[in-house]
């Protein structure tokens, strides 16, 4: 991990008006949800891979499409080092947002007099911060395979095969197809759910194994194929 | 198609190379097999006995590349002080190492505050040179150094590689300003289709790198004799190189050389007619190389 890169990733990322804009509506938006309806309680803040998105979109292929990386690569830098360094800057960011996010929720909740079990809350904001990590590491693989910002294209077109595979093999009963749409969907959004050792129930270490297993392996490849990539600029030299 | 073929080059330490050759010869592809970025299928790169992107070569190497991109929300010295993190340099001197940077390419302090997005190309480029001179390394890869920068800047960017030389060190550059070339380098390698064609030692004739031809009225130039001609060059230090009836050849350093040659031919009452400057070395290599 180099602190260089996670700090600089992270003013990056913020120096964007617009970014900061859309982050503001992602965070704000679930809250006015849960002050609407305090009754849903924090299940009313939606899905948390959108935040992890903002921070993760083109994490490694913006620098690679742009030429940062020749002059980044010319320093003592391991490529690996950049890859693990973007997946943690992009993860903690996400955590961060999501903290935050459940700390204003759990306030509104205790404001309108529905405060949510302790345990519950903290299973939920785990789970949460886990699935940034999750999902920072499956987009550090795709940025680090197309370039730009055309990685967030690739999540979405394989979120889109696993619902379709989902749906024929419903139609059709096919349990292998319906299996692969699954380990797909899986793979796109690694997560580990606590609810059941909030409730006193054992933890799920498959579960946990997979998800550890999903991270290593999309940080192994990225580290690869950033390992593999010949940085050419050559245009008319 | 191969981009580099056959390629057998040896830098000493210290020495200035320059890289020199047409658009598309294999120059930058050449930059960035020495700098590690690309793998060559065939044959070993070495820098001080290790390869090139061994870190103890990267620690102590500055690098400027031809089309520099930066992250244009930072400003000039948030540019340098990452950089300088990212070379691993001490934390206490980056402040002082900083300014040292951005005052040897001649920015002012309040340029540096300034957000590069609000950058000209010239002020871009003398970023990029402060950013591959932190940290005193002791191998340097300029990929046109001098493009988009004005002609005071080009003067100051040849200064700055004489000292670089003066301090031991090994610089390379690739450049089409043939006459920055020969006035920085010491050895100078002529790459065409992806081959190194020729390597030109020009160091020796640096000091007087470019001739002009003088024609004067009425055949009054020849009339002089050449020794009357020599001693009034090397009175506006120019060099006589040869003398023909209507014409002479004179070697002088550079343009404001040429200038006070002719004033001198001028006062000694030679009737100048016309002067024209010709090729230098480089670029009569470089023509010749072409055809």
């Amino acid at each position: 991990m180099n602190p260089t890169l996670i700090a600089t990733f992270w003013r990056q990322r913020l120096a964007s008006p617009v970014r900061l804009v859309i982050l503001l509506f992602m965070v704000s938006t679930p809250l006015l949800m849960v002050t609407a309806m305090p009754q849903m309680g924090v299940s009313a803040l939606g899905e948390a891979i959108p935040i992890g998105m903002l921070f993760a979109v083109g994490m490694i292929g913006q620098d690679a499409a742009s030429g940062v990386l020749q002059l980044v690569f010319a320093r003592p830098v391991r490529r690996w080092e950049y890859v693990t360094s973007r997946w943690l800057a992009v993860a903690l960011a996400g955590s961060a947002v999501v903290v935050v996010q459940a700390g204003g929720a759990w306030g509104v909740l205790a404001l309108r007099g529905h405060s949510p079990d302790a345990h519950a809350m903290l299973a939920f904001v785990a789970a949460r911060m886990l699935q940034m990590f999750g999902v920072a590491a499956v987009m550090a693989l795709l940025s680090s395979l197309v370039a730009g910002v055309a990685d967030l294209a690739v999540y979405i077109l394989l979120n889109v095969v696993a619902g379709l595979g989902s749906l024929a093999a419903q139609a059709k009963g096919w349990a292998a197809l319906a299996r692969a749409a699954d380990l797909l969907r899986t793979a796109l959004a690694p997560a580990v759910e606590f609810d059941h050792v909030a409730a006193g129930g054992p933890a799920a270490w498959l579960t946990i194994v997979a998800y550890l297993s999903t991270i290593a392996l999309c940080l192994a490849l990225a580290a690869e194929v950033m390992n593999r990539r010949q940085l050419s600029y050559a245009t008319a030299g | 198609m191969r981009a580099l073929d056959g390629v057998s080059l040896s830098i000493a330490p210290g020495e200035a190379f320059g890289i020199i050759g047409p658009n598309g010869a294999g120059k930058t592809t050449l930059l960035g097999c020495l700098l590690g970025f690309l793998r060559p299928e065939a044959g070993r790169i070495t820098i001080d006995g290790r390869a090139p992107d061994d870190f103890a070569i990267r620690a102590t190497t500055g690098y400027l590349p031809e089309r520099l991109v930066l992250d244009r929300w930072m400003s000039g010295r948030d540019f340098l002080a990452y950089h300088h993190a990212l070379a691993r340099l001490p934390r206490e001197s980056r402040a002082a190492d900083i300014d040292g940077a951005l005052a040897r390419v001649g920015l002012e302090p309040e340029a540096g505050a300034r957000g590069i997005r609000k950058y000209s190309r010239g002020m871009l480029q003398r970023l990029g040179l402060a950013q591959a001179l932190l940290g005193r390394p002791r191998y340097v890869f300029l990929d046109e150094p001098a493009s988009g920068v004005d002609p005071a800047g080009v003067v100051l960017f040849r200064r700055l590689l004489a000292g670089l030389k003066g301090e031991g060190v090994t610089v390379v550059l690739n450049s089409h300003q043939l006459d920055q070339v020969e006035r920085v380098c010491d050895r100078v390698a002529f790459v065409r289709g992806g081959q190194v064609q020729a390597v030109e030692t020009v160091a020796a004739g640096a000091g007087l790198a470019r001739v002009v031809r003088v024609r004067a009225a009425d055949g009054a130039i020849g009339a002089r004799g050449g020794e009357a001609l020599s001693a009034l060059a090397a009175g506006a230090g120019a060099e006589l190189r040869d003398l023909a009836t209507g014409e002479a050849r004179f070697a002088v350093a550079d343009d404001a050389g040429a200038a006070r040659l002719v004033e001198a031919l001028v006062r000694a009452g030679i009737p100048v007619a016309e002067v024209a400057p010709e090729e230098s070395r480089l670029e009569r290599l470089f023509l010749e190389g072409r055809t």
